[in-house]
C-alpha cells in the first residue's frame, strides 16, 4: 500500500504508533469512513486502526503525558464493543473508561434536576460540562446515546421553557434568563452535529436507547455519505502516486467544482491538529487547484488555503521549510497576486466576514462593488520573508547552496513589490478601509531588502520587479520613474513610513535611511540625521531587532567616516561596539558563548533567530581592523603626551586598544605579524618609536583593505594621518630632550611640508599641549625650560582637581536627588537638550546609549514621543 | 511674505559668494529691493545684460506690491516704452480708491485714538479697551480690524511709516492673538524699510518673544520664524551699531544658532563679520571671547555645509594655523565684503580686526618674529608695521619687545605658575560648597 512510502518522509513523528498516524491526515473523513460498508475487508481494517489513532489523538492532545497513552487503551478498549477487537484489551483500562461515562450520567443528572427546578443557570453550566466530557467519549461521530439522549431532552425542555416564557407575564430573574439564552444559543449550534442521531432518537427513544452500535452504524451513514468523496478521492490520488492501481472502491474523481470549497473546508478545519499530514493536505489542494477553480472567489480561497498549509510544513521548532515548499509557496502567492490584479472585484481584505460558500457560491453583494474574501495577503508576503531568512540563517553561508538559495530574494523581492502595488491599489478606494499599518508592513519589508544593498544592487532588483508587472502599472509612493535611483527609492520608502507610522517601524525607517547613506558615503547627511533622529536616547526602549539594526547603522556610520578619513569620529562612533567586545553579539553576526552567564536554552534559541542571514553580516575583520587603526591613530600620541607630563589626567580612549597593546608589549619574542590585530600592534609600536615609515607599511600590509572600495585612497589617508600622528609623537616624546629643533629637520624627518609641519607644531602649542614656541628668524621650534613640574608641585594638581571633581559630584548627587528642582547649579553648559535639534552635531557625532540586546530584553515598549524631536530645528 | 527670488547671478569671482539668491526667500519683497538695487549699482558700463536682468528682477518683485507708479516705470524701462500701459492707470485707479474707502473706514477710531480723553482712559487689559471703547464711542471689532487691512495697505503701497503707525494702533487694541503677531511682523518690516532702527529693535524682541512662546510646541514653525528674523535681523545687526550687541547675544542663543546651523548656515557668514569686528568695541572681553570660540567651533562644524572666504578665513586662522593661507583668504574675503550689500561698510573694519586677530594668534605662537616678514604679512611697510606693532602691544599689554638692531620682535611667553593653576582650580569651591550646603538645608 502506497501508506507504507508516505510513511517514509513522515518519520519526524514521534508517536509509538507510527503507522497508525499516516493517516491522520484524513483523520475526519476517516472516521466517518469506518462505517463504510462498501469498503473492502482489508481497507476498512486499517481504517479501524487509524480511527484509533485519530480518537487517540483527540485524547492526547487534551491530556497530556503518561495519560495518554493510558486512554489510548480506554479507546481501544471501548472499540472493542461495537468493532473488531484488539487484543489488548484490560480491566483497569474498562475502569477508566467506566468512569468516564459515570461523570457523563451525573452531569445529564444534573441537568435533569436543573430542569425540574427550572434552573437555567445550573443547565448552562452543566451543558458546557457535558459538552466538554462527551468529546473525550465520543467515537467517530456517534456520541454516547446517554448524551443524544440528554441534549434532544433537554433542547425540548428549552423549546417547552421559551414557549411558556412568551405566554406567562411573569418574568425569569436575571441570571435565570440569562443562562437559558446561553444554552438556547449553544444547544441550536452543538445539536446540529449530532442531528441524525437525534432525529433517530426522537423517532423512537426506546429504540435507540437499545439498539446496539451495528444498529447505530448504517444510521450515521446518511450523513457519512456526504463526506465520502473527499476521502475516496484523496484515496485515490494516493494510490495513483503509489502504485496507479485501480481504486478498490472504484470511485471516479469527485472534484468538482461545487465540491471545492468543502475540500477547503475540511483541510482547515484540520489545520494545527496535531499529527495531520500536512503534505498530503498540500498535495490535495494541488490538485483541487489544478483541477477545478473556476470562479476567482475559488481560486483566491485555495490558494490562500495552500500557501497557508505550506506555511504550516515550517512551523514549529528549529525545522525551516522544505526549499521545494518555499517555492511553491512563492509560486502561489505570485499567482495569487495575479489574480487579485486581473480580478478587480475580488479583494482579499484583513477583518472581512466570512462567507458561508458550503452551498452557494458568494457573490458580489448588492450595492456593493467588492467581493470581500477575508485574509491577509501582507501576512503572506511576511511569512514567505521570514522563511527565506530562515532557511538561510540554517545554511552554511560558504556553500553554493547558500548563493542559490540568495538567488531567490529576487523573486521574493518582486513579490514584495507586486504586493505593494496591490495594498496601493487597494487604499485607493477609501470604502475598504484598507488600514495603513499593512501598506506600511509591506513598504518595510521591502525598505528591508534594499537598505543594506549597493545602489547597483537595488537598481537591478527594482528593474526586475518592474519588468514583471505590466507596463501601465505604476506605483504612486514609488513611482516607475525613479526607480532608477536607489538613493531616491530609499529616501521615498522611508519618507512614506516617517510620515505614515509610528514607533518601531518608524524608527526603522530613519535607520535603514541612514544605513544606506552611510553605505554610500554620504557621511555628513547620515550623521546629521542620526543626530537629529535622537533616536541614542531612546533606543534602549526598542525591541531587540531594532536595536540590532541601530548597532548596524552605527558601525556603518562609523566605517563611512573612516573612508572620509575622519579619524577621530571613526573612532568614537565604533567605539561603542567594538570597545564591548560583544561586536558578533551586538551585530547579531554569530552566538556568543558566555562562560559565566546561565543561558537558557529559550533564550538560545531566540538568539539564534535573531542572527541575521549572512549576506547581510558587516565584515567583522574588517570592522575590527577600522576600529584599531583609528585607535592607534589617536591613542599613540596620547601614550607619548602623557608618558612625558605625569599632570595630564590619564585619559584612555580604547580600552580594548590598550589591553591588546599591553599584550602585544609583554610577548618576549614577537614573530613577523599574522593577523590584523598583530599588524595594527607592531605598527602602533613603530609609531610610537617615531617609525612611521615602518608603520605605514605594517598599516598597508593588512590585506583586509581590499575590502573597502577605493583601497588606494584610503592607503593614502592612512599614510597621511600616521605622518602627522607620527610627527605629533616624536614631539611629545622627544621635547624634553632637546632646546630647539629645526623645523627643516622635521620637516625632512616625517617628509612633510614645513609649512604643514609649523602648522600642526602651532596647533600643539596653541591648544597647550606643548610647552614651545616658534623661532620666525631661525625657523626653528624652541622648547621651554621649566616646564617639568616637581613631584609635590604635580601632587598638589592632582589635590585640586580630586576637590574640584569632588564638588561636582555632590552637586551632581543632589540634582538627581531633587529632581533637578534645586537648579541652583544649572550652569551654562549643561543647557537642556530638548528644542536644540542640531545643537548636539558637535565633534563627538553626539552620545549614545549602547544598544545592548541582551540587557535590555525586557523593555520592549516604545514611548512614542521620541522621534517627535526629529523636527526640530 | 517671501517673494519667488528674483533671477539675478553673478558677475567676478567675488560674486559666487553672492547671497543675494539664498536671502531672498527669507526675506521680504520689499527687503530685496534694496539688495537689488545695490547690485545694480555695482555693475560696470558695459554689462547692459546683466543690468537688464537685475530690472527683470526688480520688475517681478514689485509686480505683486502697490506701488504702481513706480512699477509703471520699471515696466516702461524693460519693454523700452515711453508710456506705462494702461493696465497700471487703471490699478492706480483702484489703490486709490482702496486707500481712500479704508481711510473711511479707519478715520473714526484714528480720530478717537487722538483724543487725549480717550487714550486717558485706555488700561492695559485689551479686552475692557474694546468693551470701553465699544460702549462709549461704537467702536466695533470691524474697525479695527480694518486698520490692519489698510495698514497692510499702506505697506504694499510703500508708505512704510503710515503702515507703522496703523499696525501700532491695531496692535493696541486687537485681541485676535494672531493677527497682533502678523502686525508685530508687519511693524517690524515697516521699521527696518524706514531706518528707524530703535524701535526696530523694539519689535525685534517683541518678534522674538513670541516666537519663543507661542511656537513653544510647534518646533518647525519655530524653525521657519526664525529664520526669518535672522534673515530680517540682519538690517539693523549691520546698520545701526547700538543693535549689535543685543543682536549677537540673540543669534548666539541656543535656539538661533541652531536655526543657522540647521536651516540657513550661509548666515555664518555675517555672524563671523560681525563677531570680528566687534573685538574691541564689546563692553564685555570675555563675551567677546566666548564668541569668538563659539563662531570657530561652528564654523569648524558647518565647513562641510557652508564656506565662503570669510569662515575660510576663520577656520585657516583658528583651526588650522595656517597663517599664509589665512592671509590668503583675508584678501578674498575683503573683496566678498566690499560687493555684500550688508557687509559693504564693515569691510576696513573687518580687514583690520581680522589683521589683530592674525597678529594676536601669532604672537602667541612665535617667540621671535622678523619685523620684516610681519610687515609683509599685514601688508603695510616697514615704519608703519613699526607703529602698527607699538600702538598694538601698548593697547593689549602684550608682553613683547622691539629689537631694532635684529629687526624682531620679541614675545615673552612666561609659562603659567603651577601655584597659579591650582588656585584657579579651587577658586570657585568655596562658593560652590556653600550653595550646596544651603541647598541641603532647604
Amino acid at each position: 500500500m502506497s501508506r507504507f512510502f508516505r510513511g517514509g518522509d513522515d518519520s519526524s513523528t514521534d508517536s509509538s504508533s507510527e503507522e497508525e498516524e499516516v493517516y491522520t491526515s484524513e483523520e475526519e473523513e476517516e472516521k466517518v469512513q469506518a462505517e463504510d460498508e462498501s469498503s473492502s475487508e482489508e481497507e476498512s481494517d486499517e481504517e479501524e486502526s487509524d480511527e484509533e489513532s485519530s480518537s487517540d489523538e483527540e485524547e492526547g492532545a487534551k491530556k497530556k503525558g503518561a495519560s495518554r497513552f493510558l486512554q489510548s487503551d480506554d479507546e481501544e478498549s471501548e472499540e472493542e464493543e461495537d468493532e473488531q477487537s484488539d487484543d489488548e484489551a484490560t480491566t483497569k483500562v474498562k475502569s477508566a473508561k467506566d468512569k468516564r461515562f459515570d461523570e457523563l450520567e451525573s452531569t445529564i443528572s444534573q441537568i435533569q434536576n436543573g430542569q425540574k427546578i427550572n434552573d437555567w443557570s445550573l443547565i448552562a453550566t452543566e451543558f458546557d460540562k457535558l459538552n466538554r466530557q462527551v468529546v473525550k467519549l465520543q467515537d467517530g461521530s456517534k456520541a454516547p446515546k446517554s448524551y443524544i439522549k440528554a441534549i434532544a431532552d433537554l433542547e425540548d425542555y428549552m423549546n417547552e421553557t421559551l414557549a411558556k416564557q412568551k405566554v406567562t407575564p411573569k418574568k425569569m430573574n436575571a441570571t435565570n434568563a440569562r443562562g437559558l439564552n446561553a444554552v438556547k444559543q449553544r444547544i441550536r449550534k452543538n445539536n446540529k452535529d449530532y442531528q441524525t442521531q437525534i432525529d433517530a432518537y426522537r423517532k423512537d427513544s426506546d429504540a435507540f436507547m437499545e439498539s446496539d452500535d451495528e444498529v447505530a452504524a448504517p444510521k450515521v451513514v446518511s450523513k457519512v455519505r456526504f463526506e465520502a468523496p473527499v476521502v475516496s478521492a484523496e484515496q485515490q490520488e494516493e494510490d495513483d502516486k503509489g502504485f496507479s492501481t485501480v481504486d478498490s472502491r472504484g470511485k471516479v474523481v469527485q472534484y468538482t467544482p461545487e465540491s471545492i470549497l468543502k475540500h477547503l473546508r475540511a483541510i482547515i478545519e484540520s489545520r494545527g491538529k496535531k499529527n495531520t499530514d500536512r503534505l498530503e493536505q498540500i498535495k490535495v489542494m494541488e490538485t483541487l487547484n489544478k483541477v477545478v477553480p473556476i470562479t476567482p472567489y475559488q481560486k483566491i480561497r485555495v490558494l490562500q488555503t495552500l500557501i497557508s498549509a505550506r506555511f504550516d510544513l515550517g512551523a514549529g521548532g528549529a525545522a525551516q521549510m522544505p526549499l521545494d515548499q518555499w517555492k511553491a509557496a512563492e509560486r502561489d502567492l505570485a499567482s495569487l497576486l495575479e489574480i487579485l490584479e486581473k480580478e478587480k472585484d475580488h479583494v482579499v481584505v484583513e477583518g472581512a466576514e466570512e462567507w458561508d460558500d458550503d452551498d452557494h457560491l458568494p457573490t458580489i453583494p448588492e450595492g456593493e462593488k467588492y467581493l470581500k474574501v477575508p485574509g491577509s495577503v501582507v501576512s503572506l508576503i511576511e511569512r514567505l520573508d521570514d522563511e527565506l531568512t530562515r532557511s538561510l540563517q540554517a545554511i552554511d553561508p560558504h556553500t553554493s547552496e547558500y548563493i542559490d538559495r540568495l538567488t531567490d530574494e529576487g523573486s521574493l523581492y518582486n513579490i514584495i513589490f507586486r504586493g505593494l502595488l496591490y495594498y496601493e491599489h487597494l487604499r485607493k478606494d477609501a470604502s475598504l478601509e484598507v488600514p495603513q499599518e499593512s501598506l506600511n508592513r509591506i513598504i518595510q519589508r521591502r525598505l528591508d531588502h534594499v537598505y543594506y544593498k549597493p545602489a547597483q544592487v537595488v537598481k537591478i532588483l527594482e528593474e526586475n520587479a518592474w519588468k514583471q508587472v505590466s507596463a501601465e502599472a505604476d506605483s504612486e509612493i514609488t513611482p516607475r520613474s525613479q526607480s532608477g535611483d536607489a538613493g531616491k527609492l530609499i529616501n521615498i520608502l522611508s519618507n512614506y513610513l516617517f510620515e505614515n507610522s509610528e514607533g518601531i517601524i518608524r524608527a526603522r525607517a530613519m535607520l535603514c535611511q541612514i544605513y544606506f547613506l552611510a553605505l554610500h558615503d554620504e557621511y555628513y547627511k547620515s550623521r546629521d540625521l542620526m543626530l537629529t533622529s535622537h533616536l541614542q536616547e531612546t533606543i534602549a526602549n526598542f525591541d531587540i531587532a531594532t536595536q540590532i539594526l541601530y548597532n548596524r547603522t552605527l558601525v556603518q556610520v562609523g566605517l563611512c567616516a573612516f573612508r572620509k578619513g575622519l579619524v577621530y569620529d571613526a573612532q568614537n562612533t565604533l567605539q561603542e561596539i567594538c570597545g564591548s567586545g560583544r561586536q558578533k553579539e551586538l551585530l547579531a553576526q554569530g552566538v556568543m558563548i558566555q562562560r559565566y552567564s546561565q543561558v537558557t536554552p529559550e533564550q538560545e534559541r531566540l538568539e539564534k533567530q535573531r542572527q541575521l542571514p549572512f549576506h547581510m553580516h558587516i565584515n567583522l575583520e574588517l570592522l575590527e581592523c577600522v576600529y584599531l587603526t583609528c585607535s592607534m591613530l589617536l591613542e599613540i600620541p596620547l601614550l607619548a603626551q602623557t608618558g612625558s607630563s605625569p599632570d595630564v589626567k590619564k585619559r584612555i580612549i580604547s580600552k580594548t586598544y590598550r589591553r591588546m597593546l599591553e599584550y602585544h608589549e609583554r610577548q618576549i619574542f614577537t614573530g613577523p605579524p599574522e593577523n590584523t590585530r598583530d599588524h595594527v600592534m607592531q605598527a602602533s609600536k613603530a609609531l610610537a618609536a617615531g617609525e612611521w615609515k615602518k608603520a605605514t607599511d605594517f598599516i598597508h600590509s593588512i590585506k583586509i583593505w581590499d575590502l573597502m572600495p577605493n583601497t588606494e585612497d584610503i592607503k593614502t589617508m592612512l599614510a597621511k594621518q600616521i605622518q602627522e600622528e607620527g610627527l605629533r609623537t616624536y614631539l611629545f616624546t622627544y621635547a624634553p630632550f632637546y632646546d630647539t629643533l629645526a623645523i627643516a629637520t622635521l620637516s625632512s624627518m616625517f617628509e612633510l611640508d614645513s609649512r604643514k609641519v609649523s602648522a600642526v607644531v602651532s596647533k600643539m602649542i596653541s591648544h597647550e599641549e606643548l610647552a614651545a614656541a616658534l623661532d620666525q628668524v631661525t625657523e626653528t621650534v624652541i622648547f621651554r625650560k621649566g616646564v617639568e613640574l616637581s613631584r609635590l608641585q604635580s601632587l598638589a594638581l592632582t589635590l585640586s582637581d580630586k576637590a574640584s571633581s569632588l564638588i561636582e559630584t555632590n552637586e551632581r548627587t543632589l540634582e538627581q536627588k531633587t529632581q533637578g528642582s534645586a537648579n541652583a547649579f544649572s550652569r551654562k553648559d549643561n543647557r537642556g537638550g530638548g528644542q536644540r535639534g542640531g545643537g548636539q552635531r558637535g565633534g563627538r557625532g553626539g552620545a549614545r546609549t549602547g544598544g545592548n540586546p541582551q540587557r535590555q530584553a525586557g523593555g520592549t515598549q516604545f514611548t512614542g514621543g521620541a522621534l517627535g524631536n526629529a523636527v526640530r530645528g | 511674505m517671501a517673494s519667488t527670488s528674483p533671477a539675478t547671478n553673478g558677475d567676478a569671482a567675488p560674486a559666487n559668494y553672492d547671497l543675494v539668491l539664498k536671502l531672498a526667500p527669507h526675506l521680504d519683497r520689499h527687503m530685496i529691493f534694496p539688495l537689488l538695487e545695490f547690485n545694480a549699482g555695482r555693475l560696470k558700463e558695459d554689462e547692459t545684460d546683466k543690468a537688464r536682468e537685475i530690472l527683470a528682477a526688480k520688475y517681478a518683485l514689485l509686480k505683486k506690491t502697490n506701488m504702481t507708479d513706480y512699477v509703471a516705470n520699471l515696466y516702461c524701462e524693460l519693454e523700452g516704452l515711453k508710456e506705462p500701459p494702461a493696465e497700471y492707470a487703471e490699478r492706480r485707479q483702484k489703490v486709490f480708491h482702496q486707500l481712500e474707502k479704508y481711510e473711511q473706514e479707519t478715520a473714526k477710531i484714528t480720530e478717537l485714538l487722538q483724543r487725549d480723553d480717550v487714550v486717558n482712559n485706555l488700561r492695559s487689559d485689551k479686552v475692557a479697551n474694546l468693551e470701553f471703547l465699544k460702549k462709549e464711542h461704537d467702536v466695533t471689532i470691524d474697525m479695527v480690524n480694518a486698520l490692519y487691512d489698510f495698514g497692510q495697505l499702506q505697506y504694499s503701497c510703500g508708505n512704510y511709516a503710515d503702515a507703522s503707525e496703523l499696525l501700532y494702533r491695531f496692535r493696541v487694541l486687537s485681541t485676535d492673538n494672531d493677527k497682533v503677531s502678523y502686525a508685530t511682523w508687519g511693524r517690524l518690516a515697516c521699521e527696518i524699510l524706514s531706518m528707524s532702527w530703535e524701535s526696530a529693535m523694539e519689535e525685534l524682541q517683541k518678534v522674538r518673544e513670541s516666537i519663543d512662546t507661542r511656537l513653544a510646541n510647534n518646533p518647525l514653525a519655530q524653525l521657519q520664524h526664525r529664520t526669518q528674523l535672522v534673515h530680517w535681523a540682519l538690517f539693523p545687526l549691520f546698520n545701526y551699531d547700538k543693535a549689535r550687541e543685543p543682536l549677537l547675544d540673540l543669534f548666539f542663543n541656543a535656539g538661533f544658532i541652531n536655526t543657522i546651523q540647521a536651516n540657513s548656515p550661509w548666515i555664518l557668514r555675517y555672524l563671523t563679520v560681525a563677531v570680528i569686528t566687534n573685538r574691541g568695541r564689546a563692553k564685555n572681553a570675555g563675551v567677546q571671547q566666548k564668541q569668538m570660540k563659539d563662531i570657530v567651533r561652528i564654523v569648524k562644524q558647518e565647513a562641510y555645509e557652508y564656506q565662503d572666504p570669510v569662515t575660510r578665513f576663520v577656520h585657516a586662522l583658528c583651526i588650522d594655523f595656517d597663517f599664509e593661507e589665512a592671509q590668503h583668504q583675508l584678501v578674498l574675503a575683503e573683496e566678498v565684503l566690499r560687493s555684500d550689500f550688508f557687509l559693504l561698510a564693515h569691510a576696513d573694519d573687518f580687514v583690520d580686526s581680522a589683521r589683530h586677530l592674525i597678529f594676536e594668534s601669532y604672537c602667541k605662537i612665535h617667540a621671535r618674529i622678523s619685523l620684516k616678514d610681519l610687515s609683509a604679512r599685514l601688508g603695510l611697510n616697514n615704519d608703519d608695521a613699526e607703529k602698527w606693532i607699538v600702538n598694538l602691544i601698548r593697547d593689549t599689554r602684550l608682553d613683547a619687545k622691539i629689537d631694532y638692531k635684529e629687526g624682531t620682535v620679541v614675545m615673552n611667553h612666561p609659562p603659567s605658575s603651577v601655584y597659579q593653576q591650582v588656585i584657579e582650580r579651587t577658586k570657585g569651591g568655596f562658593f560652590r560648597t556653600q550653595v550646596l550646603t544651603a541647598a541641603v538645608a532647604r
